[in-house]
C-alpha cells in the first residue's frame, strides 16, 4: 500500500474517532440512560465478585431470581433478618421485580415484631422509601403506588392525605382493578373528606354500570352492586351526620346524630410494674367497642416526632437495612371494654427494638376518630365533630384542626427500668384527671347512644346531658343491637 | 470483491468446524433449553426472568465465540502457511484481513442466530406470546449482532500484532470494560459527590473505548410498560456507531497488517 | 533468454535483541533464465524461504532490488502470472480438493470448475475430488498443492520444498509433475536441501550460505571435475607409473588402482593396458556430485563450522 494511501485512511480513522467519541458521549448516552438503564442503582455494591460479574454481564434478572428464591426458605424459617438483604439485592438487581418490592415493603413494615407481636416502626421509613423506589422504577404500573397507599391507610393509619396522595396516582393506571379503586374511597373519608368519597364512587358506579352493559359477568355485576351499596350508605351517612345540612347551612337547626359533641372523658395511668414493663389504663367512655386508642413509649428528644406519630413520609428518604439501633419507639392500642382499658405492655425481652439508651422518654396517648369505625363515627363524625374531650381534646396536633384526643406522660429512664435513685421502686404517673373509680362502670348516663343506621335515624344520640330524645331504654336497645352492650 | 467473499466464505466454512467454537455453541443450546426450567426462580415475572437470562446467554457465548474465533484467525494462518498460498494470488492483504473479518461476522451471525432461533422456537412453544412480542424479543440479538461484531473487530485488529493469548486477555477485557461504560459512566455523572476530574475522566474514558453497554437494550423488551420514544433512530444510532468503531479498528488493522512480516 | 527473476544486492535484515543485526539474506544477486528449472540452495537458515518471500512481495527487502517477470517485486500484477507452493501448507482441512481449487481459483476471480477438474486429473487425483484435504496424504496434499499452483497458468512457479517429507514413490510424482512444468515452457523456481532431486531435475542452480551466494551456474559446469577409476592387472609397476602422471596411482594386492581426471585422455590408457598385455579389471567413473560440490561450497565459505554446517544441510 502506497504511504499517501495510508495516511488519507488513518486521516479517515481519526476522524472518525473524534466522531464516534462526540456521537457516543453526547448522543447515545443519554438516550441510553433514559431508556434502556436498568434501575437508579448502577453499580450495586454488598455484591459477591462472582455475582457482581453476573450483573456486569447483564444477568441480573437471573441473579436476582437465584437471590429470591433463598429469601424465601428464609421467610419460611422466619429467619427475617436475613431476607431484608436479600431483598435490597434483589430490588437493585432487578429493579423491575414487583413482586420483591410489594413482598418486601410488606415484610419490613409488618414481621419485624417484638415478643408481644408489636410490630418495630423504626423500619417503617425503610418500607415506604423502598416502596417509593419501588414506583420510581415501575411507574407504569398501579401496583407498587397501591402497595405504598396501603403503608399509609392501613400500617401507619395516619396522615391520610399520603394514602390519598399514592391511591390518586395508582388509580390514574388503567391496569388497576376495578375493586381496588375502592380504597380510595375508605381514604379519602378518612382524610375527612366524605363528600368527595362519594363523587368518586358515583364516578366508579358509572363505570361499573358500564362495564357490566358490555360484559354481565358475575364480577362486573358484583362490582357494581357493591358500588351501589356504598353510595347508599354514604348518602345515609352523609344525611346522619350532618354533613348535608352543614353544606346547605342548616345543621344548627336540625337534630344530627353527632350533636352535640360527646365527651369521651379519656383518663391514663401507668404503672412501672416491673424493668421494662408497664401496665396501662385508664378511661374511656364509650360503651361499643372498638376504640382503640394509640399509646406510644417513645424518647422525648426523638427527630422527626409529632404529636402521637412520626414524620414518616420526611424520614423515608432511603432504604436503610438497619434501623437506628440507639432509639425506642414503642407504639401499641389500647382497646377500650366496658369504658375501660388495661393493658400490660413487655419491653424487656427485645432490648434490641427497645434499647432504652436516652434518659427522658415519652408516653403519649392518641386518639384520632377519622380512623375510628363507622359505627363509632356514625356519632362522632368523620372529622370528629360529634366528639370531644374536656381535658385532652386538641386542635393543634395535626393540621386543619383536627379534631383528636392527645396527651402525653414523661417517664425517665430510671422509672422504667428501676434502677438508679428508682431502684426497686414502682413508678405510677397518671393523667390530672385519673382517678381510681374514675367512672362508675355501671352508670350508662354518660355512655353514648350509637344510632343505627337500620332505623333510618330514628334514634339518635344521647349525650351526657341526657335530654336525648328517645331515652335511655331505645339507647340501651341500640346498643345491645350492635352486640356492643354488656 | 470477489477475493475479500471468497476468503469470507472459506473463514465460515472453517469456523463452523472449528470444535472448540462448536462445543461453546451446544452448551449454550443446552443451557437456552434449561431455561424454562429456571422460570421458577421468578414466580410473576417468569416470563421476564427467561427473556433476560436467554438474552445473557445469547451474550456471553457470542461474546466467547467472537473473541476465540477472531484472535486465532491470522495467527494461525501465518503459522500454517496458508496465507502465503492466499497473498502469493492477486490478494491484496486488505483483503485478506477484510475477507476474514466479515468471514467472523458472517459465522457469529449463523451461530448467533441459532441460539436466537432455538430460544425463540422453545419461547413460542412454552409461552406462546403473540407476534409482536416475539418480535420484541428478536431484537435485543440483532443489536448484541453488532455488538459481536464490534467486538469481533477489535480482536482481529489486535491479533495483528499481538500473540492471541494476549489478544484474548485485552479483547476480552475491553469487552468487559466497555459494557460497564455506561452504568459506570451515570454513577460518576449523577453522585455529587464525585470529583469534576473524575467526571472528566470518565467522559473521556467512555468516548474513547468501545462502548458494549449502549447495544444492552433489554430494560423495554423485558419490562414492557416501559415506554421508549424514537426507538427507531436509537437503534440506527448505535448500529451506526458500531460501524463507525468497526471502520476506525479494521482501517487501523489494514494499516498495521499492510507493513507486517508474515 | 530473458529473465524470469533478476535481484540486485538483495538484503533483508532483522534485528534481534541478542544478536544485533542479522543480514539473513545479504546482497543476493540473482539470476534466473526463463524457461529453466532452477534450483536454490542451502543449508537450512540459509535464506532460501525469506528470499522467496520477497521476491513474492510477502515480505520487504531492507534495501535491494529484484525483478520478477520484468516487474519489480511487490507489484500485485505479477501475482496474476506466478504461483508459489509453500513448504509443508496446511490447507483449509474442511475443503474437499476440488472446493480448494475452486478457491483458490476465486482468489484470481475465476470461476472455472472444468479448469478446477483437469487441473485434479492432471496431478492424478480425480478419484479423491469429493474427499476433504483431512484424508489426503502429504503426497495427495503437495500434488493438490501443486494443482493450486497451475489455476493461474503461471508463467514462474516457486516451489519451497516440493518433496519434503514425501516417500519415494511421491518423490517420483512430484518430480515427474516438475519437470511437464518445464516442458510446457514455464520457469521453475526450487528451493531445497533435498540435492539428489535438484540435481536430477534442475538446469541451473545457486547455492545460498548464511544469506550469500556461494555458487551460481549451469548444473553441468558446476559438476565438471569427475574423476575415474580403473583397475588394473597383469602390467608392471614402470608402465603404471607412467600411466598415472595425470593422476595417482595406489597399489593393490594384485594389481594397481589408477584415479585420473575424467577429462584425461581413458582411451590412451586403455590402450596402453591393453597393448601391454595387461587387463582392465574396472573402469569406475566417479563424477561429481551435487552434494560434493555442496559441501565443498560451504565448507569453503566457512572453514571453521564446515562440518556442522554440511551435517544441517542434510547431506
Amino acid at each position: 500500500m502506497k504511504d499517501s494511501k495510508k495516511k488519507t485512511l488513518l486521516a479517515i480513522a481519526a476522524i472518525l474517532f473524534v466522531f464516534q467519541g462526540f456521537f457516543n458521549v453526547q448522543i447515545i448516552h443519554p438516550q441510553w440512560t433514559r431508556d434502556y438503564s436498568l434501575g437508579k442503582q448502577s453499580l450495586a455494591s454488598g455484591l459477591g465478585a462472582d455475582q457482581a460479574f453476573l450483573e456486569l454481564l447483564g444477568f441480573r434478572e437471573f441473579l436476582a431470581g437465584m437471590l429470591w428464591v433463598r429469601g424465601d426458605t428464609f421467610f419460611e424459617t422466619g429467619n427475617y433478618d436475613a431476607v431484608l438483604p436479600i431483598i435490597r439485592l434483589v430490588t437493585i438487581l432487578d429493579p423491575k421485580n414487583i413482586d420483591v418490592y410489594s413482598t418486601g415493603m410488606w415484610h419490613i413494615g409488618y414481621n419485624f415484631t417484638d415478643e408481644e407481636q408489636r410490630s418495630d416502626r423504626r423500619y417503617l421509613p425503610t418500607a415506604l422509601a423502598l416502596g417509593k423506589e419501588g414506583c420510581a422504577n415501575n411507574s407504569e404500573t398501579y401496583e407498587l403506588y397501591y402497595e405504598e397507599a396501603w403503608l399509609w391507610y392501613h400500617k401507619i393509619d395516619d396522615d391520610y392525605p399520603q394514602a390519598v396522595k399514592w391511591l390518586s396516582i395508582a388509580n390514574e393506571h388503567p391496569d388497576i382493578t376495578p375493586a381496588r379503586k375502592n380504597l380510595m374511597r375508605n381514604a379519602l373519608e378518612r382524610d375527612g373528606k366524605p363528600e368527595e368519597a362519594l363523587q368518586l364512587l358515583y364516578k366508579l358506579k358509572d363505570q361499573a354500570q358500564q362495564d357490566y352493559n358490555q360484559d354481565k359477568n358475575y364480577e362486573a355485576r358484583n362490582d357494581l352492586e357493591t358500588l351501589i351499596n356504598n353510595i347508599d350508605t354514604t348518602v345515609v351517612r352523609l344525611v346522619q351526620r350532618g354533613n348535608i345540612a352543614e353544606k346547605n347551612g342548616w345543621y344548627a337547626s336540625g337534630d344530627y346524630d353527632t350533636k352535640n359533641p360527646f365527651d369521651v372523658g379519656f383518663s391514663a395511668k401507668v404503672t412501672v410494674t416491673e424493668p421494662k414493663v408497664i401496665v396501662v389504663e385508664g378511661t374511656w367512655n364509650v360503651l361499643p367497642v372498638g376504640t382503640r386508642v394509640r399509646v406510644i413509649l417513645r424518647d422525648a428528644n426523638l427527630p422527626h416526632s409529632v404529636p402521637g406519630s412520626m414524620d414518616w413520609d420526611a424520614m423515608a428518604t432511603s432504604v436503610q437495612l438497619d434501623p437506628p439501633k440507639n432509639e425506642t419507639y414503642m407504639q401499641d392500642q389500647l382497646f377500650v371494654r366496658n369504658r375501660r382499658f388495661n393493658r400490660r405492655i413487655d419491653m424487656s425481652k427485645d432490648p434490641t427494638m427497645y434499647p432504652f439508651s436516652g434518659d427522658k422518654y415519652l408516653i403519649e396517648f392518641y386518639y384520632n376518630p377519622r380512623s375510628a369505625p363507622p359505627h363509632i363515627q356514625d356519632k362522632f363524625g368523620w372529622n370528629g365533630e360529634g366528639m370531644t374531650d374536656s381535658n385532652f381534646l386538641r386542635l393543634d396536633a395535626r393540621p386543619d384542626n383536627e379534631r383528636v384526643v392527645y396527651t402525653t406522660l414523661e417517664i425517665s429512664r430510671d422509672q422504667l427500668l428501676q434502677q438508679g435513685a428508682y431502684a426497686g421502686k414502682v413508678t405510677v404517673l397518671k393523667t390530672k384527671n385519673y382517678h381510681d373509680t374514675a367512672i362508675p362502670t355501671d352508670s350508662l348516663d354518660d355512655v353514648i347512644m350509637v344510632p343505627s343506621l337500620r332505623n333510618s335515624g330514628a334514634t339518635s344520640a344521647s349525650t351526657s346531658s341526657g335530654a336525648a330524645p328517645g331515652g335511655k331504654a331505645a339507647a340501651n336497645a341500640v346498643i345491645n343491637s350492635l352486640g356492643g352492650g354488656n | 470483491m470477489n477475493a475479500i467473499w471468497a476468503i469470507a466464505s472459506s473463514t465460515v466454512g472453517e469456523a463452523i468446524r472449528r470444535k472448540v467454537l462448536l462445543v461453546i455453541l451446544l452448551i449454550a443450546l443446552l443451557l437456552l433449553s434449561i431455561i424454562p426450567a429456571l422460570g421458577v426462580l421468578s414466580a410473576r415475572s417468569e416470563m421476564s426472568a427467561m427473556i433476560s437470562t436467554i438474552f445473557f446467554v445469547i451474550r456471553f457465548t457470542s461474546a466467547l465465540i467472537a473473541i476465540i474465533l477472531t484472535i486465532y484467525m491470522i495467527p494461525n494462518e501465518i503459522e500454517r502457511r496458508t496465507i502465503y498460498t492466499i497473498l502469493c494470488k492477486p490478494v491484496q492483504r486488505w483483503q485478506f484481513l477484510l475477507g476474514k473479518y466479515f468471514g467472523a461476522v458472517l459465522a457469529l451471525a449463523l451461530m448467533m442466530g441459532i441460539m436466537t432461533a432455538l430460544s425463540l422456537v422453545m419461547f413460542w412453544f412454552l409461552k406462546h406470546p403473540d407476534a409482536s412480542k416475539m418480535a420484541e424479543v428478536a431484537k435485543q440479538p440483532i443489536l448484541y449482532l453488532v455488538e459481536m461484531s464490534l467486538l469481533a473487530a477489535i480482536a482481529i485488529f489486535f491479533s495483528t500484532f499481538v500473540a492471541p493469548l494476549v489478544n484474548f486477555f485485552i479483547s476480552t477485557g475491553l469487552w468487559l470494560v466497555g459494557t460497564v461504560l455506561n452504568p459506570l459512566y451515570d454513577s460518576f455523572a449523577t453522585n455529587p459527590q464525585t470529583a469534576p476530574i473524575m467526571k472528566t475522566m470518565a467522559k473521556l474514558i467512555t468516548s474513547i473505548l468501545p462502548n458494549f453497554a449502549n447495544y444492552d437494550v433489554k430494560n423495554p423488551i423485558l419490562h414492557p410498560g416501559v415506554v421508549i420514544q424514537n426507538e427507531a433512530s436509537y437503534y440506527l444510532k448505535t448500529v451506526g456507531y458500531g460501524f463507525m468503531y468497526i471502520a476506525i479498528l479494521l482501517i487501523l488493522g489494514i494499516v498495521v497488517f499492510d507493513r507486517r512480516e508474515v | 533468454m530473458a529473465a524470469a527473476i533478476e535481484t540486485k544486492k538483495l538484503t533483508k535484515t532483522y534485528r534481534s535483541r541478542q544478536l544485533g543485526k542479522i543480514n539473513v539474506v545479504n546482497e543476493l544477486d540473482l539470476h534466473v533464465e526463463e524457461g529453466e528449472i532452477f534450483g536454490f540452495l542451502g543449508p537450512n537458515g540459509a535464506g532460501k524461504t525469506t528470499t522467496i518471500k520477497m521476491l513474492l512481495g510477502i515480505i520487504y527487502p531492507t534495501h535491494g532490488e529484484g525483478y520478477v517477470l520484468g516487474r519489480e517485486i511487490g507489484d500485485m500484477d505479477v501475482h496474476r502470472v506466478i504461483s508459489y507452493l509453500p513448504e509443508r501448507p496446511y490447507y483449509y482441512e474442511h475443503m474437499t480438493g476440488f472446493e480448494l481449487l475452486k478457491f483458490y481459483d476465486s482468489l484470481f476471480g475465476n470461476h472455472d470448475p472444468d479448469k478446477c477438474q483437469r487441473l485434479l486429473e492432471r496431478v492424478n487425483l480425480a478419484g479423491d475430488a469429493s474427499k476433504t484435504i483431512n484424508q489426503y496424504s502429504k503426497g495427495m496434499q503437495q500434488r493438490v498443492g501443486l494443482a493450486q499452483s497451475l489455476l493461474n497458468d503461471p508463467k514462474l512457479l516457486f516451489l519451497d520444498e516440493p518433496t519434503g517429507g514425501l516417500d519415494p514413490i511421491a518423490h517420483r510424482e512430484i518430480r515427474d509433475l516438475i519437470l511437464s512444468f518445464r516442458d510446457e515452457g514455464r520457469t521453475v523456481f526450487i528451493s531445497s536441501h533435498e540435492l539428489s532431486e535438484v540435481e536430477l531435475i534442475c538446469d541451473r542452480v545457486a547455492i545460498i550460505h548464511k544469506g550469500e551466494i556461494a555458487r551460481q551456474g549451469r548444473l553441468t559446469e558446476l559438476l565438471k571435475g569427475g574423476r575415474i577409476e580403473i583397475t588394473l592387472q597383469g602390467i608392471d609397476e614402470g608402465l603404471a607409473r607412467k600411466l598415472a602422471t595425470g593422476g595417482t596411482l595406489h597399489n593393490l594386492s594384485d594389481g594397481y588402482m589408477l584415479d585420473m581426471p575424467e577429462e584425461e585422455d581413458v582411451n590412451a590408457v586403455v590402450d596402453t593396458v591393453r597393448s601391454a598385455k595387461g587387463s582392465i579389471v574396472s573402469m569406475v567413473p566417479r563424477k561429481k556430485r551435487l552434494e560434493d560440490l555442496f559441501v565443498e561450497t560451504v565448507r569453503a565459505a566457512t572453514p571453521g563450522a564446515a562440518p556442522k554446517l554440511a551435517a544441517e544441510g542434510g547431506v
